[in-house]
């Protein structure tokens, strides 16, 4: 009976393998981590990470489906049960700081995926870009049944990316290094300041502006704190 | 972030117990366990551990660095530096607190511990504030700050992350010609 617990629980789905490598779950969690960290604290909406996320449910879902076989008050099965606890508060505080982003910033996120190219990796997940666009409808009507056609006709329409203020790339960031970059530009704050450029140590920590950092947020080489 | 978000981090660093039961190993998701021998020593991450303290089924031993003669070095150390000196350990301040508040009859000097650590921390938030109010009234646009932990950045993130945003909105919209300046408070 304990057997099922035992399982040492290094079952990747299939479905990604064609995506990355193979990760272990301790990395996938570790990645989970990361995600969560990058999402709280970066201005924008970031890329979006399904295919962790359907393998984080995947691994809640057979862990769950296996306590569920053995008796209860079993010592071994309350720390399972804490730790699906732990990862899954991760899981959701991700998802809903995506959420919140994407209420906040929603014409302009739709306005990002639809003109990004094919190949690129897309920002919203299916579930995701069926919320923005009903969200996007749904504030439009409230606005036309509110207001707008009470407002004389030529005053009628509202442009929705003038009207919802953008994300701010500018804002400041702390992040930490976890590879060597070189050759960072800093912009001046000040007109007497000249512009100069920072090495990022790996290890180091930094405060600096977002807009600079946000293309080595994507690919992995620093970590926002 | 809140600061139980950054204690829900600390607590998945590993530090010692000493069980008093015995269990085979646990495959958890995010790495093996065990396996628990009663008197035997096993790492294990601090949420484990404070639960299974609470039910009384096993000791906990202090963390190296959690050691009087230690502690007062580095107290020492941080208040002749002016700059930060490098922590016993990224998530001090929060393993003392969850380590003292549940095991402190495991702990030696528990009292000391406690006040020593709070030393630290008061020096090196006070440096803190010292240095964000020179990188504001200097203009800065980059600081390395690298031996602080997380639980000092976030003492002062919110404030320092919103007042230089709202500084830098406004000098932006005193250059003539600036970016399309969209960006507003919401």
């Amino acid at each position: 009976m304990l057997d099922a617990l035992s399982d040492d629980g290094s079952n990747v789905s299939g479905a990604d393998d064609a995506l990355e490598d193979l990760v272990t779950p301790a990395e996938l969690i570790g990645k989970l981590e990361e995600a969560w960290l990058n999402e709280k604290f970066s201005p924008e909406l970031l890329e979006n990470k399904s295919e962790m996320v359907e393998c984080v449910v995947e691994q809640l879902t057979h862990m769950e489906a296996n306590l569920q076989r053995v008796r209860k008050g079993d010592v071994k099965a309350s720390v399972h049960r804490m730790e699906i606890d732990r990862i899954r508060f991760v899981l959701s505080s991700y998802l809903r700081s995506r959420l919140q982003k994407i209420e906040t910033f929603f014409p302009h996120v739709l306005e990002k995926e639809k003109s990004r190219a094919d190949g690129d990796p897309s920002f919203l997940s299916p579930e995701e870009f069926a919320f923005t666009k009903e969200y996007l409808a749904n504030t439009e009507t409230y606005l036309k049944s509110v207001a707008l056609k009470h407002m004389p006709p030529n005053l009628q329409t509202v442009d929705m990316l003038k009207a919802v203020p953008e994300p701010c790339l500018d804002s400041f960031v702390f992040l930490r290094v976890r590879e060597r970059q070189e050759n960072i530009l800093v912009e001046p704050e000040t007109d007497e300041q000249r512009e100069y450029v920072v090495d990022l140590e790996e290890g180091s920590q930094h405060l600096m502006r977002y807009r600079t950092i946000a293309p080595l947020v994507s690919s992995g080489a620093v970590q926002l704190i | 972030m809140d600061p139980s978000e950054v204690e829900f981090l600390a607590e998945k660093e590993l530090v010692k117990i000493i069980p008093n039961f015995s269990l085979d190993k646990i495959y958890l998701i995010g790495g093996d366990i065990g396996p628990f021998n009663p008197g035997m020593p096993v790492e294990v991450p601090v949420w484990l551990a404070l639960n299974l303290k609470q039910r009384q089924k096993c000791r906990i031993v202090q963390p190296d660095w959690m050691d009087v003669a230690k502690l007062e070095e580095i107290r020492e150390l941080e208040r002749k530096e002016a700059t930060f000196t490098p922590v016993p350990s990224l998530y001090y301040m929060e393993l003392t607190k969850l380590l003292l508040n549940h095991a402190s009859d495991n702990i030696p000097k528990a009292d000391e511990i406690r006040t020593l650590v709070k030393d630290i921390w008061d020096t090196r938030i006070a440096k803190l504030r010292l240095s964000a109010d020179s990188f504001i009234s200097q203009q800065e646009a980059h600081a390395k700050l690298d031996n602080l932990t997380l639980m000092e950045i976030n003492t002062t993130r919110s404030f320092l992350l919103n007042s230089l945003n709202c500084m830098y909105k406004l000098r932006s919209n005193l250059q003539p010609g600036s970016s399309t300046g969209k960006a507003q408070d919401y």
